[in-house]
Parts: structure tokens; sequence; C-alpha cells
């Protein structure tokens, strides 16, 4: 019992969890807002009104096009150069200047953008019959939203956007690469390197840190499926997600 | 230099717009533009080996001998669930301790061997790599990595591959092996290309990530130039300007994906000349 506590690999565990913390803070913070940005421009794409799709357009392909390691950059470089005029004077430096605040905010913009691409995808998709029906018996735009659209849009969208969640909780690691660590907030990849330069024993640290993102990944997938499985229980067809790698982000 | 510019565009330039054409084109940014050099071959060589890896992958998915099919499965679903970055710092690291641990065979003496808790393994068995090695490195990972994506988007076009084709090529006495190489992959390019698109995309914005194994690329460069400076002596003095240059950054890599998406659209009405199209 002593000796598999003691072993060197459960020790690297334990001491990994704290960091896993951190990854998990910047996905569960990113998800809830990153996902109301992603349907709204989504919708923006595939609005008729040009004001409206043009800007959503060019936001989805910025942010498509460019990685997310330039854009951690940027946005905390323009924000460091805002500190000294803007954020000083209105007292909230310690907020806007901060990782665990601009880590999130970058990674829900980028995955505002990539989601949009996966939502926008399904609008596109979705049964063309659902929409006349809603529409022939009077429905007014909003009951069409709400009854043909929403439904149909997350069903179709749903795999990909797993894919994109688990995705982003791997872009979570940029977050200190580019920003610096804070007394001791350091996630999965900061405390393994941390690990390894002490003992230069790099399969241990890493294939540790690496058995933490492949758990959480997995245990997103899981959860991810059981709301598929709810948003499909119409269907009355047995599915579920695949973990497999997916090469459409 | 810039005194061989023509009167007529130093005239429409004014003073100020020669003083930032002079700050723009000064050596430090001069060595900005020519680090555009290690993206562009980590690029170019990490999507060559990412369809090599892609098709070893995809082949030892389709292979009949079980342990190779679960070779490759395990080798598509690494990537799943851990993120590129870690397998990014991972082989190079992997890489230069390997060989460290074979030189330590050669060069350490027994005692220092046995006595060795820690690396290096004994003094004089220390690689230091320079930036060549790690661009090789960085191209190798990066293929390693995106092979992975590639061996599935090829692994799914080999199946969508019209079964008569192969069975004709069978019909005619072609060995399997032959029908595998000469017909099956020949023809799965078109079907993997919207696939091998996507992934190139990616592997073009994983090349950011280089500076990461101490590559002065473009990034690093970025980061050195936009810094403050407040020392005359050193060029121009001007505050923090790192988001201009990481804005111009980020303009660059859309410019990139709006040509490889060109240049992919081309590629992919060139190849499906003479297939039947659904639309």
């Amino acid at each position: 019992m002593d000796s598999i506590f003691n072993a060197p690999f459960v020790q690297d565990l334990v001491t990994l969890f704290k960091p896993a913390l951190f990854n998990l803070y910047f996905l569960v913070l990113a998800v809830p807002f990153g996902f109301p940005l992603a349907v709204l421009l989504a919708l923006g794409k595939n609005s008729k009104n040009k004001l409206l799709s043009m800007p959503a357009r060019t936001y989805i392909y910025a942010f498509r096009g460019s990685p997310l390691f330039i854009q951690f950059f940027m946005f905390y470089s323009l924000s460091l150069a805002l500190n000294p005029g803007v954020w000083k004077p209105l007292g909230i430096s310690w907020l806007m200047i901060h990782p665990l605040f601009i880590g999130p905010l970058v990674l829900v913009l980028n995955t505002g953008a990539y989601a949009a691409e996966i939502f926008y995808g399904a609008l596109q998709t979705i049964p063309k019959g659902e929409l006349e029906a809603a529409r022939a018996v009077g429905m007014s735009k909003w009951q069409e939203f709400r009854t043909a659209v929403w439904p149909n849009m997350l069903r179709l969208a749903w795999p990909a956007y797993t894919n994109e969640v688990v995705f982003l909780f791997h872009s979570t690691t940029l977050v200190y690469f580019t920003m610096p660590v804070i007394n001791e907030q350091k996630d999965l990849l900061n405390k393994a390197s941390e690990l390894f330069e002490k003992d230069y024993n790099l399969f241990l640290h890493f294939s540790a840190a690496a058995l933490y993102f492949l758990v959480i990944s997995i245990v997103i997938f899981f959860l991810f499926n059981l709301i598929y499985k709810r948003l499909t229980r119409y269907l009355n067809v047995e599915v579920s997600l695949k973990i497999k790698p997916n090469y459409i982000r | 230099m810039l005194e061989m510019l023509p009167h007529w565009l130093s005239d429409w330039l004014g003073p100020d717009g020669m003083a930032n054409l002079a700050y723009i084109t000064n050596g430090k940014h001069l060595s900005w533009y020519a680090s555009v050099r290690y993206t562009l071959i980590a690029a170019a060589f990490g999507a060559i080996l990412a369809v090599f890896f892609g098709l070893l992958g995809a082949a030892a998915k389709l292979s009949k001998f079980a342990p190779l099919r679960w070779l490759g499965d395990i080798y598509t679903t690494m990537v799943r669930g851990i993120p590129d970055v870690l397998f990014l710092l991972f082989f190079p690291l992997a890489f230069e301790q390997g060989v460290e641990y074979m030189m330590a065979q050669w060069y350490c003496k027994p005692d220092e061997l046995a006595a060795a808790t820690t690396w290096p393994l004994c003094a004089n068995v220390q690689w230091y790599l320079s930036t060549t090695e790690y661009m090789i490195l960085a191209c190798v990972s990066l293929g390693l990595v995106y092979g992975a994506f590639a061996a599935n988007v090829i692994y799914g076009a080999l199946t969508a591959v019209p079964k008569g084709q192969l069975e004709a090529a069978h019909a005619f006495g072609f060995p399997s092996r032959e029908v595998f190489w000469r017909f099956q992959v020949r023809q799965m390019w078109v079907y993997a290309l919207p696939g091998l698109s996507n992934v190139w995309l990616l592997l073009l914005k994983a090349t950011s990530l280089l500076s990461l194994l101490q590559i002065t690329d473009i990034v690093s460069w970025a980061d050195r130039l936009g810094a403050p400076n407040y020392s005359p002596v050193a060029g121009l003095v001007h505050g923090d300007w790192r988001w201009k240059y990481y804005l111009v950054l980020f303009i660059f890599y859309i410019l990139l994906t709006w040509l490889s998406e060109k240049f992919f659209a081309y590629l992919q009405a060139r190849a499906g000349r003479g297939m039947a199209r659904a639309n």
C-alpha cells in the first residue's frame, strides 16, 4: 500500500492535481461565454442583412485564420499598452492585465469564432421541410427559431462542437506560454516543465501531464455525449459520439 | 540604402515617411523579415512529413495484421486527448535525451554511469542543440502530430475509393500490394484534399509555436522589436509597441490562410477534373 503511494508517477499525479484545476478553470470560464457568442456570430453570418453578416463573417475568418498563440500575445500586449493610460486611472489594472482574466477572454473570443463556424454549418443543413412546416402553420419568426431552427442546429452541430470544446481544453496550455506565471498559479504544462527541470525525468512528468489531459478529454466526451443523447432522444435511435481525432477545425 | 530610392518616391514620402521607412528597414527589422524563413520551412517540411506519417498511419490502420492496426489506432487517438504543444515540447527533448543516453553508453566510464542519479549521466555527454537541429526536430514533431490528423483524413479517403475500381484491378491480376499503392493510393487524393487542406491550415498555425523550441522565429523577433526602448543609442525611442508587431503577425497569418485556401481550391478543381459531382 505504502509503495503505491510512494511511486513517482503517483506522486506526480498528486503534484499535478492543482495545476490541472487551472486548465479546467480556463475551460469552465470560456465555454459558457463562448457558446452564446458563437450562436450570435453564427446567426449573424447566416443573416441576409449585409450589415450583420459581413462583420460576423470577417470576425470568424480572422480568428479562425490566425494562431491562438498570436491572439494571446496580441491581446495581452494590447492590454499592457493600455494599462498606464486607461486601466490604471480606472483602478482596474489588477484585473485587466491578469492572466486569469485575459486567458479566458481570449479563449472566449477564439472559441466563439470556431464554434460559430460549426453552428453556421449546422444552420445551413437544417431540413428545409421543417422550416417550411413552421411557416405553413403560421409561426412567428421567434416561434420558428425556437421550435425548428434552434433544436436542429444544436443537434446537427453537437458532435463537432464537442470536438471544439476538447480542442479548447487543449488550447488552455497556451495561456501560460504567453503570459507571466503569478504566485505559483501554474498549469499542467508549466508544472510538468518545472518538475522536468529538477530531475530531467522527461517521460515520467510529461506522461503524467498527458494522462491528465487524456482523462479530462474523455470526461468532456462523456458529459457531452449525455447531452447529445438528450438532444437526439426524439429520434428514437441509439446515437453516440465517437472519440476520434477530428480534422475539421 | 535609402539614398538609392528615386527622388519622386522620397519626395512623396516626405521626411516623416522616410524616417518611418528607415525604421522599418533597419537591421533588426530586416532580421525579423528574414526569420519568416523558419516559419515557411517548418510549414513546408512539416507538411511533407505529415503526409508521409499520414500515409504510414493510414496503411497501418488498414493493415490485415491486428497489432499494426492497433498501433495505427493508438497513434491517431493519442493526438485526440493530448495537446499538440505537449508533443511539440516532448519529442525534441526525448530525442535529445535519447541521443545523450546513447552517447553516455559510449563515452562515460562504467563507475560514472552506475553513480549517475540525474541528467546528464556524465559531464562530457552534453549535446547542445543549435537552431538548425531544433528546426529539424520541430519539423519532425509537427510532422508526427499533424501526421496523425492526416492519417485519419487519408484513412477516410482510402475507404472512399470505389470498391469496383479495386476489384477490377484484382481481376486484372495485380497483387494486393500493387492494388493498394497503384490504385487505392493513387485515387484517394481527390477525396483526401479537402481534409488535407484543413490539416495544412492547422499546421500553418502551429508554426507560430517555433519560439517554444528556442528558435528566434517571427514571434520572438516581434517580441524583441516591440519591447519598449528608452535608450536613444539602441535606436528609436518608443513605448510598448508589442501589440502593433503582434497585429502584423495576426494579419500575416490571415493572409497565409487566405492564400492557402485559394491554392487548395485550385488544386481541388484540378484534381476533380473528370469526376462525377453531385451538383
